[in-house]
């Protein structure tokens, strides 16, 4: 028998190894596999449950659990921002001059706990959507009957039509979105089962989709993901363009202190702490790790201070006018340790649409006069903010230029896990003015008016539009934009509305902040995936 | 032989005692040091406890300083550099002044803990001298409302009301608090702390009532309230001296506990717990913003403490083992350190 000659062996065996190793393994499952990732997130997020979470912390926790029709590529910087399949065959086919999608569900899917998923389930979904008055309303009230459905005047939305044996969906709309596509791959329609109940499911999430599942939900403490079952059984090979991950468990904790978290994976006991690092730490941290263990990420986010319009003083213009005219941009740089870049518009740098302008310098001149004008005579403003540093800070900052200006200001500070949907609710007696952030969910200005700034979004629950601000002609440029596809000419409409909108000042904006991607020495840095809506992709950390 | 009165001897007692003395002079001492602070603010360093100075620049020693460094950095103590501006440093990435915050903190953090004293022994009193002199069903009635309050683990009681509280402030009937006053952790400590002062006076009353002047003050035809406050409470006040300082001491920490969590004392006000949790953020970079506040916690508790050890044994000398067995119930102490 003639041997085989040792560069041939290996080389054989090298073949064998890369052919076992791609068998039952989905595109970027290369790497180790195994173990348990310990994460650390400051607040728990505000639902684990799909139709409804809409904080950042949500999504990313729910990433890669609840799989939308349509998704975002898991990926980095603008590749991240791609809509690809999801638990849909393809991209949708669009008709009827942009008012019918057609998608087709992937055949054969299950859910972790063994039930088939089917079309029906994604119209139950998007019903279940509008029955919760999830914040996500705003997005999808565009399908035909949708309207009609919440206000109970239909069992069902008549514009959505399924098909169990084909997997067929088609959704109808009132008039074309330029940006539907991108809400699509929103985690909000992610499908759960037909039949799960119209509360908020946080204690006990829904059975998931994708490669892991929550097996454990501890409210206010942590949660923790197994592999989900169906996927290495069925669903992996179904859809071979999502990644299955490497590690065989995820823990996630809450740890309120950002130090705390910090010295957590500085001593390996977390491996990725959520949040940015604290500023006091930014410089050591960054001094000691970067490019080993630290990543600075750029974000496309506004952070800003929402001023109630519905309510005095900032019903008035001139008050609104003199508090952006009143915040030193420099002041804020330095609470946030140099992390944030100022900005004093909605659209933040890197959103399509975005034209630099500055209505505002700062002059604490002109901001008192605007208040000599104005007059307000309800001088007594409570500041809401969260807990987390350094909003809290920033907060106390505002506070004391609104103090400057001749307010009598309440400072109160909230948990940041109750802070939105405290917020989020317009019955919350004293909400004035406070802290607020938004990150992109798609990377289409849309996302920064439609929801935040348009008068139809104000809702009494889950408002994202806690500016309550409602103009009439802001609404309907906004209504008419958001029908139209994203060319050169509508981006510079939206630069055109971004300075319609500041003219009247609903926010006081002050940044776009940069952030932190931390792991510990035994997670393989290089291949962990920042993508920019989700932040960290759990698929893609592997222990090294 | 002249008559000399208890007060007498327990006042003999305890200025022979030099630990007391030791720990009433520093007590003083602190209490003058927080009572100064309008005087340091307004003359000294020229700014007030909430004023930012975030973008501001201080000459120390001819040389220009950064409040905040732009990475975020505060400044740090520069003594009388800068002519006591910022003697202590800034506190923080908001650039106030930290001995102007440190004293006015003390000034919150006295004033609840021994406001919410007042409030709890005086609660206490009125509770024991109703349950001890009635009995029966009012006895039942308060002694079972006290066990639920015991019941309850004290810290997470009071960070229960304390949060609920400062977001919704309180509403009851004429009673209207905001979230953000100092009523509110006064009342929260109060309402916690009563119980535990509470059960052992009303067992002291239990027995003083049976004893027999206040049987003979009752065959003279004194009412209900003659003999509880002409007969029974005189008995209480040497025991309810030795509480008040104890109870002072205790509520202060329990104070900085319920701010460093957050449902204490509300920002911008400072307190000595509010400026842990603060400098606590800024522990690797600026661990004085969190010492400093935790020594004045430690040295003013620690002399009140002392204070009322030394006001038991002066006024009660006998009742050492049986107040030690009351005061038992101070072991929270450990619990909210």
């Amino acid at each position: 028998m003639k041997k085989l000659s040792p560069v041939l062996a290996v080389v054989v065996l090298a073949v064998l190894a890369l052919s076992f190793s791609a068998c039952g393994s989905s595109s970027g499952d290369e790497g180790s596999k195994g173990g348990t990732l310990k994460v650390s997130f400051a607040g728990f997020p505000d639902y684990l449950d799909p139709q409804i979470s809409y904080t950042a912390e949500g999504w990313s926790a729910m990433y890669n659990t609840y799989i939308p029709l349509l998704t975002y590529a898991h990926a980095e910087g603008t590749e991240g921002s791609e809509v690809i399949p999801g638990l849909a065959e393809d991209l949708p086919e669009k008709s009827n001059g942009g008012k019918t999608y057609e998608l087709t569900l992937v055949d054969g899917l299950k859910y972790s706990d063994g039930t088939p998923v089917r079309a029906s389930d994604y119209k139950a979904t998007v019903e279940r959507l509008f029955e919760m008055e999830s914040p996500a309303s705003p997005f999808f009230s565009d399908i035909v009957g949708a309207e009609d459905f919440l206000e109970g005047k239909a069992d069902g939305i008549a514009g959505i039509e399924t098909d169990d044996k084909t997997g067929r969906i088609t959704i109808d709309l009132n008039n074309p979105r330029g940006s539907f596509e991108s809400e699509l791959a929103m985690p909000f329609t992610a499908p759960v089962p037909a039949d799960t109940p119209a509360k908020p499911q946080t204690a006990s999430p829904p059975p998931a989709t994708g490669p892991y599942e929550i097996v454990e939900s501890r409210p206010g403490r942590g949660w923790s993901y197994e592999r989900n079952p169906q996927w290495e059984k069925n669903n992996a090979d179904l859809l071979p363009d999502l990644p299955g991950g490497h590690v065989d468990r995820i823990e996630a904790t809450v740890v309120s202190n950002q130090s705390t978290q910090v010295n957590d994976v500085e001593q390996g006991k977390t491996n990725w702490m959520f949040d940015p690092l604290p500023a006091d730490r930014v410089a050591a941290v960054k001094q000691k790790y970067e490019g080993k263990q630290l990543r600075v990420v750029p974000s496309i986010s506004t952070y800003f201070f929402f001023l109630n319009t519905a309510r005095p003083p900032f019903d008035d213009l001139k008050v609104r006018q003199a508090v952006n005219h009143a915040i030193d941009p420099a002041a804020i740089e330095r609470i946030y340790a140099g992390e944030i870049t100022g900005s004093q518009q909605v659209l933040p740098p890197g959103m399509p649409g975005y034209e630099k302008f500055e209505l505002y310098p700062f002059d604490m001149k002109k901001a008192e006069e605007r208040i000599a004008e104005a007059n307000p005579s309800d001088r007594e403003i409570t500041v809401w903010t969260n807990s987390l540093s350094p909003n809290d800070e920033a907060s106390e900052y505002y506070e004391g230029v609104l103090r400057d200006l001749g307010f009598d200001v309440t400072l109160k500070v909230i948990n940041p896990d109750n802070y939105f949907s405290l917020i989020g609710n317009t019955s919350t007696p004293d909400l004035d003015t406070g802290w607020l952030n938004w990150f992109e969910d798609y990377p289409h200005p849309n996302d920064f008016f439609q929801p935040l700034l348009s008068g139809e979004s104000i809702a009494s629950t889950f408002n994202t539009n806690i500016a309550q601000f409602d103009d009439p002609e802001i609404n309907a440029k906004i209504a008419e934009l958001s029908e139209q596809e994203l060319t050169p000419e509508v981006e510079g409409e939206y630069a055109e509305l971004d300075r319609e909108v500041m003219e009247q000042a609903p926010w006081a904006p002050f940044g776009s902040r940069s952030l932190t991607l931390f792991v510990s020495s035994d997670v393989d840095f290089d291949e962990v995936i920042w993508n920019p809506t989700f932040s960290g992709d759990l698929t893609s950390f592997q222990f090294k | 032989m002249e008559g000399r009165s208890p007060w007498y001897f327990a006042y003999r007692r305890l200025r022979s005692n030099r630990v007391a003395i030791t720990a009433l002079a520093l007590f003083a001492a602190i209490v003058v040091f927080v009572l100064a602070a309008p005087l340091w603010a307004d003359w000294v360093a020229e700014t007030g406890p909430n004023e930012t100075h975030t973008v501001e620049k201080i000459e120390v020693g001819g040389e220009t300083r950064e409040v905040v460094e732009v990475d975020g950095t505060p400044i740090g103590p520069v003594w009388l550099g800068a002519g006591g501006k910022f003697f202590l440093g800034a506190d923080g990435r908001l650039g106030r002044d930290e001995m102007v915050r440190l004293m006015y903190g003390g000034r919150t953090t006295l004033l609840i803990g021994i406001g919410s004293a007042l409030i709890s022994v005086g609660l206490a009193v009125l509770l024991a001298l109703l349950a001890g002199y009635h009995r029966g069903w009012v006895d039942t009635v308060i002694s079972r409302a006290l066990d639920l309050l015991w019941a309850f683990p004290v810290l997470l009681l009071a960070i229960a009301l304390g949060s609920s509280l400062a977001v919704g402030g309180l509403d009851l009937g004429p009673i209207s608090i905001s979230g953000g006053s100092l009523w509110v952790p006064i009342l929260v400590i109060s309402l916690v702390y009563t119980t535990y002062i509470a059960r052992p006076l009303r067992g002291e009353v239990l027995a003083l009532r049976e004893r027999e002047f206040v049987e003979a003050a009752i065959a003279g035809g004194a009412g209900p309230l003659r003999v509880m406050f002409g007969e029974l409470l005189p008995n209480l006040w040497s025991k309810i001296i030795v509480f008040f300082p104890l109870a002072a001491a205790f509520n202060m920490l329990l104070e900085s506990a319920l701010s460093f969590v957050g449902a204490g004392v509300q920002p911008p006000n400072s307190s000595w717990g509010t400026m842990i949790s603060a400098g606590f953020q800024l522990l690797y970079t600026a661990p004085l913003l969190t010492i400093l506040p935790g020594a004045m916690i430690t040295l003013t508790a620690l002399s009140l403490n002392l204070l009322g050890d030394a006001l038991r044994d002066a006024l009660d000398p006998k009742s050492k083992v049986e107040l030690e067995a009351h005061t038992g119930s101070f072991e929270p102490e450990g619990e909210v350190l």
